[in-house]
C-alpha cells in the first residue's frame, strides 16, 4: 500500500455510492503545476464499474452536434482498457463547480463547456489521466488479490490479466476493493499512442439509438415538478419598449395565471462591446405551454422605440462599409509587416477587389428554452449550454443564489454554433421564477430566435495584392464590420514580405456574437478568393500557385485565438490530399468547374475541392473533396462527419444566410424568408482524408467551415468564367 | 364537439383539449411523446412531422379538430418494438446520420414515408421529397441512408 507516501495535494479519492464504484479524482492538472496556481484545483469524472462488470458513464461534455459526448469517454475508456461495448451512458450531466482562492467560479474537475473547437484540447489530458488513474487503481487491488507483483498485470476489456497464470479477474469484481484505494499522480503512465484501441477507430454517436428512436433527450423536452409554463412577447427591434398590451385578453386565456413585464437590458459582452442583451418583453405565465402561446398572442403588444438603434438598418451598414474600405481614414492597423506602399509601387501589376458578407443568422434547430426553479437560498437550472458554468453565475448574479448551491443539469442541446455560449435565454428565466417565485419553463418562439440573434457580424473587405515576376509581393487588407475583430493571422499572413491589415472601426448596434470559427468565413472568403484570381491571372493552376506559396514548409507564429504557430507544409498539405481525391488535373466538361480554398484555425488546417456546374445562370453543386489536419485523429467517423456538416454548413452560409435588419429589426425572421440549405442544396457527397499525424489532437468543429465560400465561389468562375464577391450567392444564379 | 383519432395504435378520446391546439402541442405536451420536434410552428422545417393515415404531415399546422378518425404515428411508435426497429432507424443507425439530432425525428418520419411508397428512390426523388430541415448539414448522410433504408426494405 502507497498511501503513507501520499502528499494531501497530490491524492485521489473514490467513494462507493448506490451499489456501484464511483471514482473521483482530484489531481492537479499539469498545465496548473506549469503556471504555479494554487494545486487545490482538482480534476474529476465519474464511471461506475458494476459488479456485473458493466459500465456506467457520464460523459463530461455536453452534446451540440460536435460528437463530444462520444469523443470524451473514448479518452476515457481507452486508457482504462474499457470494453466500448460495456458502457452504458447517462443522459444528462451535472455541473460541478468550485471556487478558487480569489473567489472566482470555475469547474471543479474536467472543464465542461464547448466551443472553439477546444473540448477535445481541454478534456485531453484530463480525460485519459483519470482513466489512467482507475486503471491504475484497478492493478493495484488486482495485485493484491491475486498476490502477484503489479509489473506482472495487465488489462484488456475490463479485466486484468496475470498471463503468467492465465488468471483473470475482473473490474467488476476488483471494483469495491479499488475504490478504497488512493495513488499519486506519478503512478500514473498514460498509453503509448501504438497500443491505442479505441482512439483512432471509428465509433458511432454514443445515443443514436436514443435518437433514432425520439427519446426526450433535448432541454425543449425536459421536464420538472409544478413547473409553470412561459412564453414572452419580446420587442423585436434592437432597444424597443413596450408601448402597450392587452393584459386582460391574455388572462383571459384558459390556463394562463400571471403577465408579468421583463425589463431590457444592455451590458458589454465578452465577444464585441457593448449590447443589448435581454429584450424588453411581456411574460405570459400559465399551466401548459400552449395556453402561454395564446396568451402571447392575446396580448396585442406593441413597442415604441426611442433608442438610437431604431434607426439601425443592414443595408446602409454595408454600403457605408464599402465607403470605409475605400476611403483611407485612419484605421486600426493590425498588421504591418515590410513596405506595402512601395512594394505596391514597384509591382507589376496590382488588383484590388471588395468581398461582402452578410450577418449570418445562428438558426438553431430547437428554438431556446430553460428551466429554472430559483428557491430562496438554493436554485435548479435545466438547460442545454455551451458553458454550464455561465448558468450557475447567472443565477449567483440575477437571483443571488450562491453559485456553489445551483444544480445544474445539462441537456443535449439542438444545435449551438456558438449561439448557445450566449446567456440571455437563461438570464430571463432566472429573472421569471425569481419573479414569481416559481419554477417556470421559459420557450422561444422560432421568430423569437431569429430576432434576437447574435449574429455572425457583415463585413465588407477591400483586398490589394501586388505581383512582381509572378509572384505576390504585397497583401492590403482592409475590412469593415458591424462588430468585432479580424482573424488577421491566419494564411496568407506570413507567406507575403510585405503585409497590412487594417479595420475600420464603425460601431452599430447590430448585436454579434461566436458564429462557427468566429469571422473566419470572411476571411478565408476574401483571401483565399483573390489567391485563387491572381493564380488564373498569372495563367497558372490554382492549386501548383497556393502550394508554391506555402512550400517549403515553414513554422509561423499564429496571434490569434486558438493556436501559437501554424505550419505551412500542413496547410499545403491539406490541398495536396483534397486535390488528389478531386482528381485535379481531370479537365471537366463545359459548364463545369472545381474550385479550391483552405483555412487554418483552431489549430487544424482544412481545404476543400468542389465541383459545380453552372448551365443557363443555373448552379448546381456536385461533389466536394475535403482533407484535414486535425492532429491524432481520435474518432474518425466523426471527423467525417464534422467535415461533411461544417462545409455545408458553410456553403448554406455563403448561398443563403443572410439577416436584414431594417428599424432595428430583423425582417427576415422565419426559415423560410432566410432560406435554410436543404437536401437539393447539398452536394451529393463530401469526400473526406483525415492527415494522420501525431501532433496533439486539435478540434473539427469550425476548421471545414470556413474554406466554403471561397472554394465555391472558386468552382464557380471555373464553371462559368463569372467571379463573385459578394454573398449570398443565391442573389447571382439560380439555385 | 367530440372526436377521436388513434396516436401509436392507441385510441384517443381527447378531452378538456382546445380543438384549436396543432397536434404537435398535443403530441409533446398532453401525451408526452417528446420525440416529435418543435422547430417553426410554421411548417417550414420539418422537425415536428408525424404520419396521418401514412402520408408526412408537419404537426405543428395541423389543428386537432381536422384529426376526427384519423390514425396518426409518431417516431415513437414507428418501431415494432425496442429490439426490432423501423428499417429506416436501422439505417440512421448504420450510417451514423444525425449530429446535433434534433431534426432527425423528422427526416426518419419524413425518409419512411417516401420508401412506403417508392421502394427505391433515386437522388433526385429523395432530394426533392425530403424537404426537411438540418442546420449540421447531416444532408449527405440523410441522403445514404434513404438508400441504406432501402436495402434493408428488400433484405
Amino acid at each position: 500500500m502507497q498511501r503513507s507516501t501520499i502528499s494531501r495535494r497530490h491524492f485521489l479519492k473514490s467513494s462507493f455510492l448506490s451499489g456501484a464504484w464511483v471514482l473521483s479524482l482530484n489531481l492537479p492538472m499539469a498545465a496548473q503545476a506549469k503556471t504555479k496556481q494554487p494545486s487545490t484545483t482538482g480534476w474529476s469524472l465519474y464511471v461506475r464499474v458494476h459488479k456485473n462488470n458493466q459500465v456506467t458513464m457520464e460523459s463530461p461534455v455536453m452534446e451540440m452536434g460536435q460528437f463530444m459526448r462520444t469523443t470524451g469517454p473514448m479518452m476515457f475508456a481507452e486508457e482504462m482498457d474499457l470494453d466500448w461495448q460495456s458502457i452504458t451512458f447517462i443522459r444528462d450531466t451535472r455541473l460541478h463547480l468550485k471556487r478558487d482562492d480569489e473567489g472566482k467560479i470555475d469547474f471543479r474537475y474536467v472543464k465542461a463547456n464547448t466551443g472553439g473547437s477546444h473540448s477535445v484540447r481541454w478534456t485531453w489530458e484530463y480525460l485519459r489521466k483519470a482513466g489512467a488513474a482507475a486503471r491504475q487503481m484497478l492493478i493495484q487491488e488486482a495485485s493484491e488479490k491475486l498476490g502477484v507483483p503489479i509489473e506482472e498485470l495487465s488489462t484488456t476489456r475490463n479485466t486484468v490479466v496475470h498471463s503468467k497464470t492465465g488468471r483473470t479477474i475482473t473490474y467488476g469484481d476488483l471494483a469495491e476493493g479499488a475504490s478504497q484505494r488512493q495513488i499519486n499522480e506519478s503512478q500514473i503512465t498514460l498509453k503509448n499512442k501504438n497500443a491505442f484501441s479505441i482512439i483512432g477507430t471509428d465509433k458511432r454517436n454514443i445515443d443514436l439509438k436514443d435518437i433514432v428512436t425520439g427519446k426526450p433527450l433535448f432541454g425543449i423536452d425536459a421536464e420538472y415538478p409544478n413547473c409553470k409554463q412561459a412564453v414572452i412577447a419580446r420587442a423585436p427591434a434592437i432597444g424597443a419598449q413596450i408601448a402597450s398590451y392587452d393584459k386582460k385578453a391574455a388572462l383571459a386565456v384558459p390556463g394562463v395565471q400571471q403577465v408579468v413585464e421583463m425589463s431590457s437590458q444592455e451590458e458589454t459582452h465578452w465577444f464585441n462591446g457593448n449590447v443589448q442583451i435581454l429584450a424588453a418583453g411581456i411574460a405570459v405565465v400559465a399551466d401548459n405551454l400552449w395556453a402561454a402561446m395564446k396568451g402571447k398572442a392575446a396580448l396585442n403588444a406593441t413597442w415604441k422605440n426611442t433608442h438610437d438603434a431604431a434607426k439601425e438598418n443592414s443595408e446602409e451598414r454595408i454600403k457605408k462599409f464599402y465607403d470605409l474600405v475605400t476611403d483611407d481614414s485612419p484605421a486600426e492597423r493590425s498588421k504591418d509587416v515590410g513596405n506595402v506602399d512601395e512594394a505596391f509601387s514597384n509591382a507589376d501589376f496590382t488588383v484590388e477587389r471588395i468581398y461582402e458578407k452578410p450577418l449570418h443568422a445562428h438558426a438553431l434547430m430547437e428554438p431556446f428554452n430553460c428551466i429554472a426553479d430559483i428557491r430562496d437560498d438554493s436554485a435548479t437550472i435545466i438547460t442545454g449550454h455551451q458553458n454550464p458554468k455561465a448558468i450557475a453565475e447567472e443565477a449567483e448574479k440575477y437571483a443571488g443564489i450562491d453559485a456553489l448551491k445551483v444544480e445544474v443539469i445539462s441537456k443535449r442541446m439542438g444545435g449551438g454554433f456558438g449561439r448557445r455560449y450566449e446567456r440571455d435565454f437563461v438570464r430571463e428565466a432566472i429573472l421569471l421564477s425569481k419573479k414569481i417565485a416559481q419554477p417556470v419553463k421559459v420557450t422561444w418562439m422560432r421568430e423569437d430566435e431569429i430576432e434576437r440573434g447574435m449574429h455572425d457580424p457583415a463585413c465588407v473587405a477591400r483586398v490589394k495584392a501586388g505581383v512582381k515576376d509572378g509572384k505576390i509581393t504585397s497583401w492590403f487588407y482592409r475590412q469593415a464590420q458591424t462588430k468585432a475583430g479580424i482573424q488577421d493571422s491566419c494564411f496568407p499572413e506570413g507567406l507575403f514580405e510585405n503585409f497590412r491589415v487594417e479595420r475600420c472601426s464603425n460601431e452599430t448596434f447590430i448585436p454579434a456574437g461566436p458564429w462557427r470559427g468566429p469571422q473566419h468565413p470572411a476571411w478565408a472568403f476574401a483571401n483565399e478568393s483573390m489567391i485563387d484570381e491572381i493564380a488564373y491571372k498569372l495563367d497558372k493552376d490554382p492549386l501548383e500557385f497556393r502550394l508554391d506559396l506555402l512550400l517549403p514548409a515553414r513554422e509561423l507564429p499564429y496571434t490569434n485565438w486558438g493556436a501559437t504557430i501554424k505550419d505551412s507544409g500542413r496547410m499545403a498539405i491539406c490541398f495536396q490530399e483534397a486535390a488528389k481525391m478531386a482528381d485535379w488535373k481531370r479537365k471537366r466538361p463545359k459548364g463545369r468547374g472545381i474550385g479550391i480554398a483552405g483555412h487554418v484555425c483552431h489549430g487544424s488546417y482544412a481545404a476543400f475541392v468542389i465541383e459545380v456546374s453552372v448551365i443557363d445562370e443555373r448552379l448546381q453543386l456536385h461533389e466536394a473533396w475535403g482533407a484535414i489536419d486535425c492532429g491524432l485523429a481520435i474518432n474518425p467517423n466523426h471527423i467525417r462527419s464534422q467535415m461533411e456538416g461544417g462545409f455545408i454548413d458553410g456553403l448554406n452560409a455563403a448561398l443563403f444566410n443572410k439577416v436584414k435588419v431594417e428599424d432595428g429589426k430583423v425582417t427576415n425572421n422565419q426559415f423560410g424568408l432566410l432560406r435554410m440549405g436543404k437536401l437539393e442544396d447539398a452536394p451529393i457527397e463530401v469526400h473526406t482524408t483525415i492527415i494522420s499525424n501525431d501532433h496533439e489532437p486539435t478540434g473539427v468543429g469550425e476548421p471545414p467551415t470556413a474554406p466554403a465560400a471561397a472554394a465555391l465561389a472558386n468552382a464557380i468562375f471555373a464553371a462559368s468564367g463569372k467571379r463573385l464577391y459578394r454573398q449570398p450567392f443565391a442573389e447571382s444564379f439560380q439555385v | 364537439m367530440t372526436i377521436k383519432f388513434k396516436i401509436n395504435g392507441r385510441t384517443i378520446d381527447p378531452t378538456n383539449v382546445d380543438m384549436e391546439m396543432p397536434l404537435l402541442w398535443f403530441l409533446r405536451e398532453t401525451q408526452k411523446l417528446k420525440g416529435t420536434k418543435f422547430g417553426c410552428g410554421i411548417g417550414q422545417c420539418g422537425a415536428c412531422t408525424v404520419h396521418i393515415d401514412g402520408e408526412a404531415v408537419r404537426s405543428c399546422t395541423i389543428p386537432l379538430a381536422s384529426l376526427n378518425g384519423k390514425d396518426i404515428r409518431t417516431i415513437e411508435g414507428l418501431a415494432k418494438s425496442d429490439n426490432d426497429l423501423h428499417p429506416v432507424q436501422q439505417a440512421w443507425i448504420e450510417i451514423d446520420t444525425p449530429q446535433c439530432g434534433y431534426c432527425q425525428s423528422g427526416q426518419i418520419m419524413a425518409a419512411a414515408a417516401l420508401l412506403a411508397k417508392n421502394k427505391n428512390p433515386t437522388d433526385e426523388e429523395i432530394d426533392k421529397s425530403m424537404t426537411n430541415i438540418c442546420r449540421c448539414a447531416s444532408y449527405t448522410r440523410i441522403r445514404k441512408a434513404v438508400h441504406q433504408a432501402a436495402k434493408f426494405y428488400e433484405a
